[in-house]
């Protein structure tokens, strides 16, 4: 009787075991599938996304990525769209817009949970800046991107200038950009800013075109250190050393005027980033890489950035799509990049072994990326990037036309302030300070 | 309708229907997709919409906006106007002449026609490039030229007063494809009026001027609205080349909606922008179209 | 009489006069011919002066690109960058893609377009005239205001990443195609119709065995613009398709502006070997071009 009944347990049991194992072998089976959106560059070549997609797979093997790499045209609108529509969005893409935020998965606990994986891999700044928000972390940081001043060491040894170094002023930059300008080779010895209130503005000391809680233009963009820093614009252009938009864009209408002159030995300075360093350093150009320059007593402040890699989170899959994240945006992911294309990851531990790492120009790099950035102002203001600037570009455009005399930058900016507060007051509403 | 229905013999009514019927894919089509998409800018005009966001009813807010305070509304609109005012009449005459140059019956022809529809064929980026080469003030071919005979070119793009004309030359060299309508209009006139109008002693001049313009005016009314159709959507050269600049000189309008409905997360008023745009584009084409009568003139 | 009194062959034989002038109106238009050349070679030496450059740049190194004094030859043209354009990217497949987005596209308007202008050309019936301008009207709708409705509609039809989204909107005719098709259609005689309807042919058998045939120049204008414009179309497929291996050529030139830079000598060499198709098919289609546009001008 007893046996019996230990026979029938038996059966109970085995059957039990037999439906656990069909339904896991169901599982094994049918795969997740995640899909994700990616662009292409030389940074991050197909290949290297076919290869990240590759691995992962072989250590998942129930996890299937659907990848689609986009043209970057497309991309801002696609996202748009579809998140706008609230279906159809990847599990995980690229979120750099700031409107995109609110739609990604907050992973705070799964990264804190994961044993392979912690923020302390990557750098500090970068974590901060990119992959947290309103104190949640929101995504990885991908890759790393900073602005820094390249020279070109031929240029320099010509002329018979001193190289800069990382103490140098704004206004050493537009005597030395003097001293290296030669108007019978078409050189000029540096390149002007894309944009204001980038990091030299901040170095001269305006920090931003309005106040803290995106109320007030009146004092901010036509303040003291505002006023400074086009007037060392307005300087910058005055000296002659620099070429002019029609100089720059001969060809390149997404700013690649200053590296294809850089590369063609025409521009002894210019103020890149190190997409254009691996760009220059493939062409076989002698340059060394300085922080752009600041004022003394000032913080040195870096213009710097990463790729915002985030899981959406409308996600079907949000374990499955953590996985992933992780892995390309981890350690592995971002190293297969280094080793296949030419990325620079945001984990130091990985970007140590960088090819180039040794060499001079890199050392340099890695001075760069231990600034402190500006990135917090950047990435959370669309209405600055939109609207507001926008509205005050025509003081832009007038310095660099010529068309202004020196003592007018201030009447030029406060002509501006009404504009600008109009702007201002019909985004924030809409898109949040 | 129904009355008139009525009023129809049956041979009216089988064709009324054969009609409607041959008709029914545009009209699907039609609902599909010019209906539906206009009508729902209508909708979104009245909302603020963020494109990520669902929209939000803000009643007349956009229109309000547009009409009273939004000086880049006005300067966008002039900007337009301008290129539109400026272009077109160029297009128009210099495409009829092209026309009339490849109309002449020699040798080759056939040849220099394809030449000159070549820019009219090649769009994209590669397009705008080539002009920011072309037109660059120091090293540009045009400027280079220029200096030859002494004289010194302006700053074409990068000059807020030339930023608009060097636009406007940009979309003259596309001029093949309206001087191949022209073509088609011109070798649609019969031989046999130019023949009488010789016997009668009238010379080139007054041939052109009694026979070929009046019998090409349709063909120029028709050209009139294509284009002035298609310079009021003027885009690409902004959104590439000059990015609106510089001082807003070449802000034009469909650029502006680009620019609020795809970057600046503004859907709703980019939606009231382009409605506007659309009735502006309408008022004109009826415009011309009413003045028609008076100088259009059909053969028989 | 002035001009009379002003004529040396005054006092001449008719004979002599008439040989004399015979002689010298060949002279004149042999002079007139040559100088006809001389004005097309120079404008067209213009008009091509863009293209010479991208080709110039094509087979540059990169830093001669940007090299001072520029070289309009290159001192060692790269052949090898035609090569590495094509390499570097799938472009042959994305022609390819192209390709058959116009074949579809093509299909499309030959189907739709005869028979809706068949409907506005031969029967009457209650609105025609309304909806004949209404239909002109939708080509003043700039394509950005359609994208983001027609967006969410293909998304709730599961159309988004395949090609339909390009494809679908040829089947309900284009408006530019149907005007000039109605337009044709109304140069053809009325009699013909008559004349089939007696031997016992349908509304439809008349379209199809008596206009169709006679409309060959109006489709031949369907046939080539659908393929310039679909060919360039860059705006829909950026947005309705998704996949690195289904996007069309204009689309993959894109790849060429990276992030950080341009690979211009190869941007510029994929340009002009993508532009090489449609300059083919309109080389040879141009005559029949001419007559199929030529409608344009008949009273609508």
């Amino acid at each position: 009787m007893e046996y019996r009944s230990n026979r029938k347990l038996l059966v109970l049991f085995s059957l039990l075991a037999l439906l656990l194992l069909s339904v896991g072998g169901a599982a094994a089976q049918d795969p997740v599938t995640i899909t994700w959106w990616t662009l292409a560059s030389a940074e991050s070549p197909e290949p290297a996304i076919r290869a990240v997609v590759e691995a992962f797979e072989a250590e998942h093997p129930n996890i299937k990525v659907d990848v689609t790499i986009m043209a970057e045209s497309a991309y801002g609108d696609l996202m748009n769209t579809a998140l706008g529509a609230g279906e159809g969005a990847p599990d995980i893409a690229y979120f750099w817009e700031s409107p995109w935020l609110p739609h990604t998965l907050d992973i705070t606990d799964r990264l804190e949970a994961d044993p392979d994986l912690s923020r302390d891999d990557y750098f500090e700044e970068y974590f901060n800046n990119w992959a947290t928000w309103n104190d949640r972390v929101v995504g990885l940081p991908f890759t790393v991107g900073a602005n820094f001043v390249m020279y070109n060491k031929d240029v320099f040894d010509e002329a018979g200038v001193d190289y800069p170094t990382a103490d140098w002023t704004p206004w050493d930059y537009i005597e030395i950009a003097k001293a290296l300008t030669d108007p019978d080779k078409r050189r000029w010895g540096g390149d002007r800013p894309r944009g204001p209130f980038r990091a030299i503005w901040r170095n001269i000391g305006a920090t931003k075109p309005y106040s803290d809680d995106s109320a007030t233009v009146e004092g901010y963009f036509n303040g003291p250190d505002s006023v400074a820093a086009y007037t060392w614009l307005w300087d910058l252009v005055d000296s002659g050393a620099t070429p002019t938009p029609a100089d720059i864009e001969v060809l390149g209408t997404e700013g690649t005027g200053p590296v294809d002159l850089f590369i063609a030995g025409r521009l002894g300075m210019a103020t890149l980033n190190n997409g254009h360093m691996i760009t220059a350093a493939n062409a076989g150009v002698n340059f060394g890489v300085v922080p752009e320059p600041h004022v003394p007593g000032n913080e040195r402040y870096v213009h710097a950035w990463a790729l915002r890699a985030s899981i959406w989170a409308g996600t079907e899959h949000p374990d499955e799509a953590y996985e992933f994240l992780s892995f390309w945006a981890g350690p592995e992911g971002q190293r297969i990049n280094m080793e296949i294309g030419a990325l620079m990851p945001s984990l130091p531990a990985v970007l140590e072994d960088y090819p180039d790492a040794d060499s001079d120009y890199f050392q340099g790099f890695m001075g760069v990326l231990n600034g402190t950035q500006t990135a917090e102002w950047r990435a959370s203001h669309p209405c600055w990037r939109g609207a507001v600037i926008r509205a005050v570009s025509d003081a832009w455009d007038l310095i660099m036309l010529g068309e202004i005399e020196r003592d007018e930058v201030q009447a030029t900016l406060d002509a501006l302030v009404e504009p600008a507060q109009a702007a201002l007051d019909d985004c924030v509403p809409r898109l949040g300070g | 309708m129904l009355s008139h229905w009525r009023k129809m013999t049956t041979q009216e009514r089988r064709d009324a229907k054969t009609g409607y019927l041959a008709l029914s894919p545009w009209m699907l089509g039609f609902a599909v997709f010019y209906a539906f998409p206009i009508l729902a800018t209508f909708y979104f005009s009245f909302t603020q919409w963020t494109l990520v966001e669902p929209p939000v009813w803000i009643g007349l807010d956009n229109y309000i906006r547009m009409f009273t305070r939004d000086p880049l509304f006005v300067s966008s609109l002039k900007a337009t106007t301008l290129f539109v005012a400026l272009s077109l009449p160029l297009k128009l005459v210099l495409g009829l002449i092209l026309a009339l140059l490849l109309n002449l019956k020699i040798p080759g022809m056939n040849l220099y026609r394809t030449i000159f529809f070549v820019p009219a064929v090649i769009s994209g980026v590669a397009v705008s490039l080539m002009w920011i080469w072309f037109l660059q003030p120091d090293t540009g071919v045009v400027n280079t030229l220029l200096s030859y005979i002494g004289v010194q070119g302006p700053y074409w793009f990068w000059d807020r007063d030339w930023a608009l004309p060097s636009v406007a030359i940009m979309s003259i060299w596309k001029v093949g494809g309206a001087a191949i309508i022209y073509l088609a209009g011109l070798q649609n006139i019969p031989a046999h009026l130019y023949e009488a109008a010789k016997i009668d002693g009238a010379n080139q001049w007054r041939r052109f001027w009694r026979i070929t313009l009046p019998l090409l005016t349709p063909t120029l009314f028709f050209q009139l609205i294509i284009e002035l159709i298609d310079a009021f959507k003027i885009f690409t050269e902004a959104f590439v080349i000059t990015k609106g600049g510089p001082l807003k000189a070449t802000y034009f309008f469909l650029y502006y909606f680009y620019e609020e409905a795809f970057r600046n997360f503004n859907m709703g008023y980019a939606s009231a922008l382009a409605l506007f745009l659309l009735l502006v584009i309408m008022s004109a084409t009826v415009f011309v179209y009413r003045t028609s009568g008076r100088w259009v003139f059909y053969e028989n | 009489m002035r001009t009379d009194l002003a004529r040396p062959e005054l006092g001449l034989t008719p004979a002599q006069q008439r040989r004399r002038s015979a002689a010298r109106r060949r002279a004149k238009r042999l002079i007139a011919h040559a100088f006809v050349y001389i004005v097309m070679t120079l404008l067209a030496f213009i008009f091509l002066l863009p293209i010479f450059w991208m080709v110039s740049t094509s087979l540059k190194l990169p830093q001669e690109i940007f090299a001072w004094p520029p070289d309009w030859i290159p001192a060692n043209p790269q052949w090898g960058n035609y090569e590495e354009a094509f390499t570097k990217y799938p472009l042959a497949r994305y022609m390819f893609n192209s390709a058959i987005l116009v074949v579809a596209n093509i299909v499309g308007g030959l189907v739709s377009v005869p028979v809706i202008a068949y409907g506005f050309a031969r029967f009457d019936f209650p609105f025609k005239h309304v909806l004949f301008l209404l239909m002109l009207s939708t080509m003043m709708v700039p394509g950005h205001i359609k994208l983001i409705p027609l967006f969410w509609l293909y998304q709730r039809l599961g159309l988004i990443d395949t090609c339909w989204p390009l494809i679908l909107p040829a089947f309900f005719g284009n408006p530019f195609f149907i005007f000039l098709m109605t337009q044709y259609m109304r140069t053809i005689p009325r009699e013909l119709d008559d004349a089939a309807r007696i031997d016992g042919a349908g509304s439809w058998g008349i379209l199809i065995r008596i206009l169709i045939p006679l409309c060959r120049p109006a489709l031949t204008v369907v046939v080539v613009f659908t393929f310039v414009w679909v060919w360039n179309d860059f705006l829909e497929p950026i947005i309705f398709l998704r996949d690195y291996d289904s996007f069309p050529i204009s689309v993959g030139l894109a790849f060429f502006q990276g992030r950080y830079s341009v690979e211009w000598n190869l941007f510029m060499g994929a340009t002009l070997v993508s532009i090489l198709p449609i300059l083919i098919v309109y080389f040879f289609a141009q005559r029949h071009l001419i007559g199929g546009l030529a409608s344009i001008g008949i009273k609508g």
